[in-house]
């Protein structure tokens, strides 16, 4: 039985939109930008003969006379003494930990010719299995930044001499600690055992020193609720892996929850339908649609307010069956169809395999989760307090208290340490800043609070760095230098140790005899500290190496059993408050890839499209459609929010599917006034990247809250158009992607995807290569539409592997963006709208003929499933691209491969024309080396990211995903090498290699043992438009939901 | 009878060796083949310290019995106790010499006989300038010449234009211009049929076939030439020989560029390993005294490194990497790999970079262009039998071969059967652009 869903993946779409109809007839919707390019060089485009004559002479000459061009000499300039383990032209790895976040993953550097150009997941790491995050992927870029500090800053100038820095500092620390001033660290969660040590050691030159932990995006809820229920102050360890039902409430914990990587490995090893195994369940309660959200089986869209009330609820359901007490409200909230009771009910069944959190920072909130998971058993089993993670510690009313007593005058000396108040928490950091007698940032730009400080010593990049982390209770990574400082900084630690003069010694350089010809190498002193400390878990030096290259160490305990303290009864004030909660709230969430905004300078994190939006390069007011339908909402237009006293003016907005009504998001991690060339900057006169949400942000109980109740919305007076790459390619109502339910895929494993095969005739003879017997590879990729969660990992991974450049918003909204391979994401109404009123879209029944907003009822747009479906180059074996270019540029490979030469093309645009999948992608400009296109492709350090392997591509030519030829042609020639068997190459793409989902598969189909070979052969596979008979080398997997129907 | 024979001469014999040997009478001649036989020059200088210490007066230094003792074996020697032996070993800083127990007693003292003979190095000359512009002037002073000439042609042509006109405009007035006159310049130099067509049909027939010659010519220039640094040969800031290292000495390849057979790059050394061997070898081998050779000592300059120290200590704070020219550029959207030509089809060096071991200078053998790439591709045959990974692709042409199946795939350009590159995906445009 095929399915009759309709899918869209713009309200446009949905809409007919008669604008969009006429747009979507054009894939290259402008004119040759001609004027725009020659306009202004005054050059006049209406030329008549003799202007003809007169270019046309220009140029045969010009032409004649480049090519007498001498061609420059190039240079070779070969090592002095050769390291060891470096070979040009071979990249070596390293494993690390990335430093992007404190979450700490296991990360793996791909280093060529001493400098490294992509990061991916270290498959020893416990926290990163393998994945890595997009903006872990992005993280490198921060490496070549021209924003970096090249040298430390001591009051507004620029000097190269730490020596004087330091001497200036640790005077000034110590005529603090003489009068009894306070002196406090601040800085974001640390948990580097080595780093800790560091602070130790400078508290114990400096009595009078502390160190406070500011997390921008805070866990204070969690931390609080389980130090008052555990007598433990920390975030527990989350097993999704062990979970068969999951329930979250707001917690986006695929995207941006605590530790997205891990838990995404976690959750999709039970997501994939498997004959013998239960696919696990996941219920989704929420007010924006979060990325976690678009994921869920079942999806409840519920007001922020008001979760409280929903999961008292929930508590006292469970508290019923269980026979504990319930806590005394006067009513049980719930929801729409009786959802929380039915939850309550699903929950109960799976006592002990379950897991229910929330995204909320309120205690109450948290102690309430605590004890339903009490009650449902979890600890021990899906939670384990015992060895906790410490990647957030961070508790907000430090951070406040901090705050108020630098404002009183009551802080003399005051070091940031990788944390950004000024700009993340409250803008009266400023002030107070400059209150302190000593205020010391160790930023590595000239952040908005670094720019306040007296000092500036730059920290190092985690790839020049050396360090070790502990994100998870006895699990341990390292990290190493995999490059030479770029600039003129130095590790904080070191710092720290300097001023507390406790440098370790070169003595202890376990080097110094090695030294080889003229480079004496001497080793960091921050290697010797760690080495120090470390000397009694790793006593030898081969033992310290081997946890160097393994980047992983660990010594966990073993798991104690829970004593809980916590009663949840006592909360009926919290939850009664709650269920009377009125007006509209605000959701103030963290974008997945900006996060807390710290990588606000990054191109690639705004270039990527947010994965449930598609919105580039801005954040947005996402609006419910009543409220659109209410304030007469348009696209294009803005809408001012005012929270409290606070009015942000004339934001960008757009109506966003599933977006619960009397509620509206907008995101944090925008609007940086300091990031520099790319994320905005007054100094420097370049825009901010959207609007800084922060400012919103208000206290409760304690801790920072994640949305504000009674907002108010109203129209603005501009307009703004987003950049969207949403409906830039369009379904026109295709059978793209396929998706059934697990009841029905039980009894059918080919359930949704048994449509009649089309009859084929076809022209073409087979290829030789795709018969059975032919000695070559034959490269495919299959990928899993369950698993796939949107998280746009591989989009970065593939635009740093493939040196595909960063365009801009301008030319997003032109539709001119270049990624090689992109998201779709298309949604469709739930069938719960069904219930309300026994119609719902389909394909045959458009919205215009069953709209019920012209009702008042707005239902249907809140309930909203979404399939993500990565699409690329199909590497059709027919290729309808093939055909018809005219020189020859794109060409079938005898391996499969859709072969694209840049040098041969003129650039007809025939070939994007004729994709059926809209996947090629034209070069409008140079993007390297032109003012016009200011990202790190106009810079040499940026340049410095580029893989060597893979052409810049110029002007005028076509490009498309290559399936990584050049990893293919390296592990052949591997195994050429090695005399290895063609079945025994190993090759993986960059996006399956970046892909935390473990969502993309390529391999050879002519190796019948490949994993590829047997996906092919699965049930749930299919090609996108089979019917036309091109024969794609990708295959896509049903998309099935842990749902009774859909 | 026979045994008595045969002790008396073997008794003889032991005598005469013995005779022999008493009379032993060192000689330098033997010596200097010794010294040379047994690479003393590569640690050692006659007047300057190398490795190891100045050679000249070591006889007046240290008795001949130390000597041989220290020569044969200094480890066991300094292991006996000697002060003298274990003082030097610690001055050069525990650089174990060599030992030489090959070397008999005798033998040493030839060495030590050529040490004391060993001519005294010449006053040092002055070095021509290894960079001389020498020439330049010569080819400059060709081009003025060249352009006077040019210049002084056109000045005639006009003249002669000048000339003709007045003459013509002088017989109009006269009114004696005839019909031959009105000819123009061009046509009176033209045979008289070619003369007598029409002047449209001549222009173009001109034009044509000028513009033909033109056309092939520049087209056959721009395909063979343009961008083709075929026989590019530039000055490198080292004057290094691969006809002394290659080819007189013999040096494999392999050992100098490391990365060939693992890298796509066979690197240009990196200045260690030329050092593995001019640590000891300083002068040049023309050379006769102990001069450091001038190029030697451009490396020696870019590590900044003394001779004159030992260790470590030898270097200097201010390494300066030399920059080399590049001689084969291949564009930066043509992707080429060592190690697949070396190591995989095991080619030599000199199939793309010719007798390189002949060559004072390097320079570029090959065009590098497209279609040179693609002749190999489809002439060159792949050692199918003896890689695992062609193995499927082997059987499946042995087996097309027996049962006279598609064979005529298997017959290269040259009518033999192979696998070339061509027919396993070798003239693909994704093989090497990408």
């Amino acid at each position: 039985m095929s399915n009759n869903i309709k899918y869209w993946k713009g309200e446009e779409e949905l809409a007919k939109d008669p604008a969009f109809l006429a747009a979507r007839k054009n894939e290259f919707p402008d004119a040759l930008p001609l004027d725009e390019v020659l306009g202004e060089e005054g050059v006049e485009l209406n030329s008549n003969r003799r202007d003809f004559l007169k270019f046309f002479g220009f140029s045969v000459t010009a032409v004649a006379l480049a090519a007498c061009y001498k061609t420059k000499v190039r240079h070779a300039v070969p090592y002095l003494v050769k390291p060891d383990d470096v070979t040009p032209g071979v990249a070596s790895y390293y494993s690390s930990t990335c430093g992007s976040c404190s979450t700490a993953c296991g990360v793996e550097v791909k280093v060529r010719e001493g400098r490294p150009i992509k990061v991916d997941g270290n498959p020893r790491s416990t926290v990163s299995k393998g994945g890595l995050c997009a903006t872990g992927q992005a993280g490198i870029l921060s490496l070549y930044d021209t924003e970096r500090l090249a040298n430390p800053v001591a009051n507004g100038a620029e000097t190269a001499d730490w020596t004087k820095i330091d001497k200036m500092v640790s005077d000034r620390l110590k005529e603090t600690e003489m009068s009894k001033g306070r002196i406090v660290i601040l800085s974001s969660t640390i948990h580097s055992p080595s780093t800790l040590k560091s602070i130790a050691d400078f508290k114990s030159k400096f009595t009078t020193a502390e160190h406070i932990t500011y997390d921008a995006i805070s866990y204070s809820g969690i931390i609080s609720a389980n130090k008052d229920d555990f007598g433990k102050a920390a975030i527990p360890a989350y097993k999704f892996e062990n979970a068969e039902l999951i329930v979250s409430f707001g917690a986006d914990f695929l995207g941006t929850w605590i530790s997205p990587v891990e838990f995404t490995k976690g959750y999709v090893a039970n997501r994939i339908p498997t004959a013998g195994k239960t696919m696990s369940k996941h219920i989704q309660f929420e007010s924006n649609l979060s990325m976690t959200g678009t994921n869920a089986d079942e999806r409840f869209p519920m007001k922020a307010s008001k979760e409280l009330l929903y999961l008292g609820s929930l508590y006292n359901y469970l508290a019923e069956k269980a026979g504990n007490k319930q806590i005394a409200v006067p009513q049980n909230g719930e929801l729409a169809g009786n959802s929380i009771k039915k939850t309550a009910e699903l929950l109960w069944n799976a006592k002990g395999k379950s897991l229910v959190i929330s995204g909320s920072n309120n205690t109450a909130a948290q102690k309430l989760v605590n004890g339903i998971n009490m009650l449902l058993e979890n600890y021990g089993k899906t939670i384990d307090i015992s060895n906790h993670s410490n990647q957030f510690k961070g508790v907000d009313t430090d951070t406040d208290n901090l705050l108020n007593d630098l404002s009183a005058g009551k802080v003399s000396a005051i070091i940031f340490y990788n944390t950004n108040p000024v700009y993340s928490h409250n803008a009266k950091w400023a002030d107070a800043i400059k209150k302190a007698s000593l205020s010391v940032s160790f930023s590595s730009t000239k952040d908005e609070t670094a720019s306040v400080c007296q000092f500036i010593c730059p920290d190092n990049h985690y790839l020049e760095s050396w360090g070790d982390a502990e994100p998870k209770a006895g699990e341990y990574h390292f990290m190493q230098p995999t490059i030479s400082n770029v600039f003129n900084t130095r590790q904080a630690q070191l710092s720290l140790l300097a001023w507390a003069e406790a440098t370790p010694k070169a003595e202890n350089d376990p080097f110094a005899s090695k030294a080889i010809l003229s480079q004496k190498l001497s080793a960091s002193p921050y290697y010797i500290y760690i080495k120090s400390n470390w000397a009694t878990q790793l006593s030898s030096n081969e033992a310290f190496n081997k946890a160097l290259h393994d980047g992983v160490w660990s010594s966990v305990a073993e798991s104690k059993p829970v004593s809980y303290a916590g009663d949840v009864t006592i909360l009926t004030n919290e939850i009664n408050e709650s269920g009377k909660s009125i007006g509209t709230d605000l959701i103030l969430y963290s974008q997945v890839y900006l996060k807390d905004g710290a990588h606000g300078n990054n191109p690639w994190l705004h270039e990527l499209p947010d994965p449930v939006s598609k919105v580039t390069w801005d954040n947005y007011v996402s609006l419910p459609k009543s409220l659109a339908h209410k304030i007469n909402f348009k696209e294009g237009d803005t809408v001012n929010v005012k929270v409290g006293n606070t009015t942000l003016k004339n934001v960008p907005a757009m109506v966003q599917p599933g977006q619960a009504n009397e509620t509206v998001g907008l995101a944090l991690g925008y609007g940086r006034t300091a990031a520099g060339k790319v994320g905005g900057s007054k100094e420097k006169g370049f825009d901010a990247v959207g609007i800084s949400a922060w400012p919103l942000i208000s206290s409760k109980n304690g801790s920072r809250s994640w949305f504000a109740n009674g907002v108010e919305i109203t129209m603005g007076d501009e307009s703004y158009a987003l950049a969207q790459t949403q409906t830039h390619h369009s379904i026109e109502g295709r059978d793209l992607v396929r998706e059934a339910s697990y009841s029905d895929w039980k009894k059918n494993p080919t359930a949704g995807n048994d449509k009649e095969k089309t009859h084929i005739y076809t022209i073409w003879e087979k290829r030789d290569y795709r018969k059975d017997g032919s000695p070559n590879h034959l490269w495919a990729m299959a990928i899993d539409l369950n698993a796939c969660t949107g998280c746009g990992s591989c989009v970065v991974s593939c635009s740093i592997e493939n040196n595909v450049p960063v365009v801009g918003r301008e030319e997003i909204r032109l539709r001119r963006e270049m990624t090689w391979i992109r998201i779709d994401r298309y949604y469709s109404f739930a069938n719960t709208s069904k219930e309300i009123d026994g119609n719902y879209v389909t394909r045959e029944k458009e919205i215009g003929q069953i709209d019920k907003a012209d009702k008042g009822d707005f239902s249907h747009w809140e309930n909203i499933k979404v399939v993500h479906q990565p699409m690329m180059c199909q590497h059709c074996s027919q290729a309808p691209c093939e055909t018809v270019c005219p020189v020859l540029a794109t060409t079938h490979s005898t391996e499969g491969l859709n072969q694209m030469t840049y040098n041969r093309c003129i650039g007809t645009k025939y070939c994007g024309n004729n994709c059926p999948y809209k996947v090629r992608r034209f070069n409008w400009f140079r993007y390297n080396d032109n003012d016009k296109f200011d990202f790190h492709f106009n810079n040499p350090l940026g340049k410095m990211v580029i893989n060597p392997d893979v052409t810049v591509r110029t002007r005028g030519v076509m490009e498309k995903c290559s399936f990584c030829v050049q990893r293919i042609q390296e592990g052949k020639l591997k195994a050429k090498r090695e005399g290895k068997s063609p079945n025994e190459v190993m090759v993986e793409t960059a996006c399956q290699r970046a892909c935390p989902a473990n969502a993309i598969v390529f391999g050879d189909l002519h190796n019948p043992d490949s994993e590829i070979s047997k996906l092919y052969k699965n049930e749930r596979a299919f090609g996108v438009l089979e019917e036309i008979n091109v024969q794609s080398s990708v295959k896509y997997l049903t998309k099935i939901r842990n749902t009774e129907t859909i | 009878m026979q045994r008595q024979m045969r002790t008396l001469v073997l008794a003889a014999a032991i005598s005469l060796s013995v005779s022999l040997k008493a009379e032993f009478k060192a000689s330098a001649e033997e010596g200097k083949k010794l010294y040379e036989a047994n690479n003393c020059g590569s640690c050692h200088a006659m007047d300057k310290k190398v490795v190891g210490p100045a050679l000249r007066g070591v006889t007046e230094r240290r008795s001949e019995e130390w000597l041989i003792k220290w020569i044969r074996n200094n480890e066991a020697f300094r292991k006996s106790g000697d002060a003298d032996a274990n003082a030097l070993y610690k001055e050069y800083g525990g650089a174990a010499m060599n030992i030489f127990e090959n070397l008999s007693p005798d033998q040493v003292k030839n060495i030590l006989e050529y040490i004391k003979t060993a001519p005294k190095p010449a006053a040092p000359k002055a070095t021509a300038a290894v960079e001389g512009d020498s020439g330049k002037s010569d080819s400059n002073s060709l081009y003025i010449l060249l352009a006077l000439i040019g210049i002084f042609v056109i000045v005639l042509i006009i003249l002669g234009k000048v000339r003709n006109t007045l003459r013509r405009l002088a017989a109009e007035q006269d009114g004696t211009a005839d019909d031959d006159a009105k000819v123009s310049f061009v046509k009176r130099l033209l045979p008289e049929k070619l003369a007598k067509m029409n002047p449209t049909v001549l222009t173009v027939f001109t034009v044509v076939i000028l513009g033909g010659i033109g056309f092939v010519w520049s087209y056959k220039f721009g395909i063979t030439e343009v961008g083709v640094q075929k026989g590019y040969a530039p000055t490198q800031p080292i004057a290094y020989s691969h006809k002394l290292h290659a080819g007189d000495l013999k040096i494999d390849c392999k050992y100098c560029h490391i990365g060939v057979e693992e890298s796509k790059s066979a690197t240009i050394p990196s200045l260690n390993i030329c050092m593995n061997c001019h640590k000891g070898v300083q002068k040049a081998s023309t050379a006769e005294g102990d001069e450091i050779s001038p190029q030697i000592a451009k490396i020696y300059k870019a590590l900044d490194y003394n001779p004159e120290k030992i260790g470590a200590e030898a270097f200097g704070p201010n390494p300066k990497p030399i920059r080399w020219v590049r001689i084969h550029n291949l564009p930066d959207h043509a992707y080429f790999n060592h190690s697949q030509h070396v190591k995989v089809a095991g080619l030599a060096c000199q199939t793309c970079h010719g007798p390189i071991e002949k060559m004072e200078v390097v320079q570029q053998w090959s065009s590098l262009q497209m279609g040179w790439c693609i002749d190999c591709h489809r002439n060159a045959g792949i050692d199918a039998a003896n890689n695992n990974y062609y193995a499927a692709l082997h059987e499946k042409a042995a087996k097309d071969l027996k049962d006279h199946k598609n064979k005529s795939q298997y017959f290269g350009p040259d009518g033999k059967v192979k696998i070339t590159p061509a027919m396993n995906g070798g003239l693909e445009c994704a093989k090497c652009h990408y």
